[in-house]
């Protein structure tokens, strides 16, 4: 390695320490961190168990779209496109070739890493709106061909056979504790990536780029490849994601792990906890993923009616009209009355 | 000789922004363009540091042709610029403002926090290290846009309108802090203004420009005196008494 140990040192301090961060927030932390370790032994539902894993899930989802959306500024609408990418290469991986779980998460990240550099360079000739839309268009272009090809099941998708007993390899297991603690390890080694990132050179230049561009190319920011680089890194983090999915819900269709509802539903969730916040995406997947589910099961068949939309749509307008930093702000200001 | 433009022309559609503009800088020099509204500065400005793409002509930095090169490649080669009309960014602190700029020399972050923090000391800022720089008044947002350009470590430094918007005491601390930065650091100033009683206390050659043409250039004593410039201030009625 080309680092020396004082550099190492204080890699590893970039990743782990959260010092430059407030008391209260650094007792926050530790007191969730106990509640997820303690919650599967707690809480005997499955159901909340449930609930518990898709939090976890989309707070992994939200971590990774931060990247972009919060702290790039650049509104994302089709991160669904990398979701399927990671379900898909797991679970074609673990049907055609038996190839255990573990091994099938890089190639899924490596194939949404080439796939979103490949379409970036042109993508990022737009801005706003329109940048919106092109991801939005990609994204629904990939889920039609995965509709469309028969290698990849098309609309009935890929069944993940179940094995007679619980298998570590295969990622099954007997009980959903197992999961529980998986998707925990996913999400605080993201969480942990986070915490550099954000301290790290390209945090700040990307900072600098969502806030003005012209100012950070005058700084000698390179925009274009700040930006390319950037969707690069959030596009595997949603790959990983994916692969976790197929191996937990054991069956995936391009309606499953590709809809534009899934992609609109990660952006919400970091809008509404707070874009380009370190803890904003995990506050709006805990309020919005709980309510969705109890939503769900409360509308019942009403909810193909879409209220739940509805709903979305509301908090979706207050928030862009009256909290653009999103809960997370709300707390900010809050603290600096104080 | 550290920066040379020769005979730049830039046109937008039919318009002609700047008509065969040559000059030319030596190291440690400052360098005042002044000129009515219009006259082509900005876009003789943006054509150096890279926002637009000259139509002809060449720009030379230490001898290196560098016409037409990106925004980013300039400021990395040493050239550094504030902006008219001011572009801050409002969701970062004044320290992480200035640290954005130091990141262009380094990959380091307490190496970039170091430099933020001397350079916001220089400028008598270091109270102000950990506040949102619009929660701060116009005067001092420009100081901070002055340090977030020299943290790139520049050559030259280009200052567009600087002192537009600022009352004359806050002008002259502006001034106090230019010379200070100047004496402290290898700095070359390159900068437009329309504060006049501004350039001509601080430049030492003044270029003139009007409707896109460069009309005169010398000591600011002797370029007020030319008729072609009184001309182009005032129209002709005045040049001749």
């Amino acid at each position: 390695m080309a680092y020396s140990d004082g550099k190492m040192r204080q890699v590893l301090k970039n990743i782990f320490s959260l010092e430059d961060r407030p008391r209260s927030e650094r007792i926050g932390f530790i007191i969730f961190i106990v509640i997820i370790l303690v919650f599967p032994w707690v809480v005997e539902t499955s159901y909340a168990r449930a609930v518990m894993i898709k939090f976890l899930l989309f707070a992994l989802f939200g971590l990774g779209w931060n990247l972009i959306g919060g702290y790039g500024g650049q509104v994302d609408l089709g991160q669904a496109k990398n979701v399927g990418f990671g379900a898909y290469a797991t679970a074609l991986m673990m049907v055609w070739w038996k190839v255990p779980f573990w091994i099938t998460i890089l190639p899924g990240m490596a194939f949404a890493t080439a796939e979103s550099f490949a379409v970036a360079y042109p993508m990022f000739r737009l801005r706003g709106h329109y940048f919106a839309i092109a991801t939005l268009c990609v994204a629904l272009v990939w889920k039609e061909l995965f509709v469309f090809w028969d290698w990849t099941g098309g609309a009935r998708g890929v069944e993940i056979p179940i094995r007679p007993t619980p298998d570590f390899a295969y990622m099954q297991f007997g009980s959903p504790i197992y999961y529980h603690y998986f998707i925990f390890l996913l999400f605080i080694a993201q969480l942990l990536f986070m915490n550099w990132f954000r301290k790290s050179k390209l945090g700040y230049q990307l900072q600098a780029i969502r806030d003005n561009e012209e100012a950070a190319a005058s700084l000698g920011i390179n925009v274009t490849n700040t930006k390319v680089i950037t969707y690069c890194i959030t596009a595997a983090l949603g790959a990983m994601g994916g692969s976790f999915m197929a191996a937990y819900y054991l069956y995936i269709d391009p309606d499953f792990v590709m809809p534009l509802d899934l992609s609109i539903l990660i952006a919400m969730t970091v809008m509404v906890g707070g874009a380009g916040s370190m803890w904003g995406p995990i506050l709006g997947a805990a309020i919005l993923i709980p309510l969705d589910m109890y939503l769900g099961a409360w509308l019942g068949a009403e909810k193909r009616l879409g209220i739940d939309y509805m709903i979305y749509a509301l908090i979706m307008m207050f928030i862009a009209a009256r909290e653009p930093k999103g809960i997370w702000g709300v707390f900010e200001r809050m603290r600096k009355r104080r | 000789m550290l920066l040379e433009v020769r005979n730049l022309v830039k046109e937008f559609g039919g318009v002609v922004a700047n008509a065969d503009i040559s000059l030319e800088i030596e190291r440690g020099m400052t360098v005042g363009l002044i000129g009515p509204n219009g006259a082509g500065k900005t876009t003789l400005f943006n054509c150096i540091a890279g926002y637009y793409k000259p139509t002809g002509g060449k720009v030379f930095f230490e001898r290196k042709e560098i016409t037409g090169w990106p925004a980013h490649r300039v400021a990395k080669i040493g050239i550094a610029r504030t902006f008219q009309g001011m572009k801050i960014m409002p969701n970062l602190t004044v320290e992480e403002n200035v640290m954005v700029g130091a990141f262009c020399r380094t990959r380091d972050r307490q190496i970039a926090r170091k430099k933020a923090q001397e350079i916001l000391e220089m400028l008598d800022l270091s109270q102000e290290i950990n506040i949102y720089p619009t929660e701060l008044p116009v005067a001092t947002q420009k100081r901070i846009e002055l340090g977030r350009a020299l943290a790139t470590h520049p050559q030259l430094l280009m200052l567009d309108e600087i002192a537009a918007g600022l009352n004359p005491i806050e002008t002259k601390e502006i001034i106090q802090i230019l010379k200070r930065m100047k004496a402290e650091r290898d700095l070359t100033l390159f900068l437009t203004e329309h504060v006049m009683e501004f350039v001509m206390a601080i430049s030492e050659v003044v270029t003139v420009m009007a409707a896109g043409r460069k009309i005169a250039e010398g000591s600011p004593k002797e370029v007020a005196k030319q008729e072609k410039v009184i001309e182009a201030y005032l129209g002709e009625r005045y040049a001749k008494g």
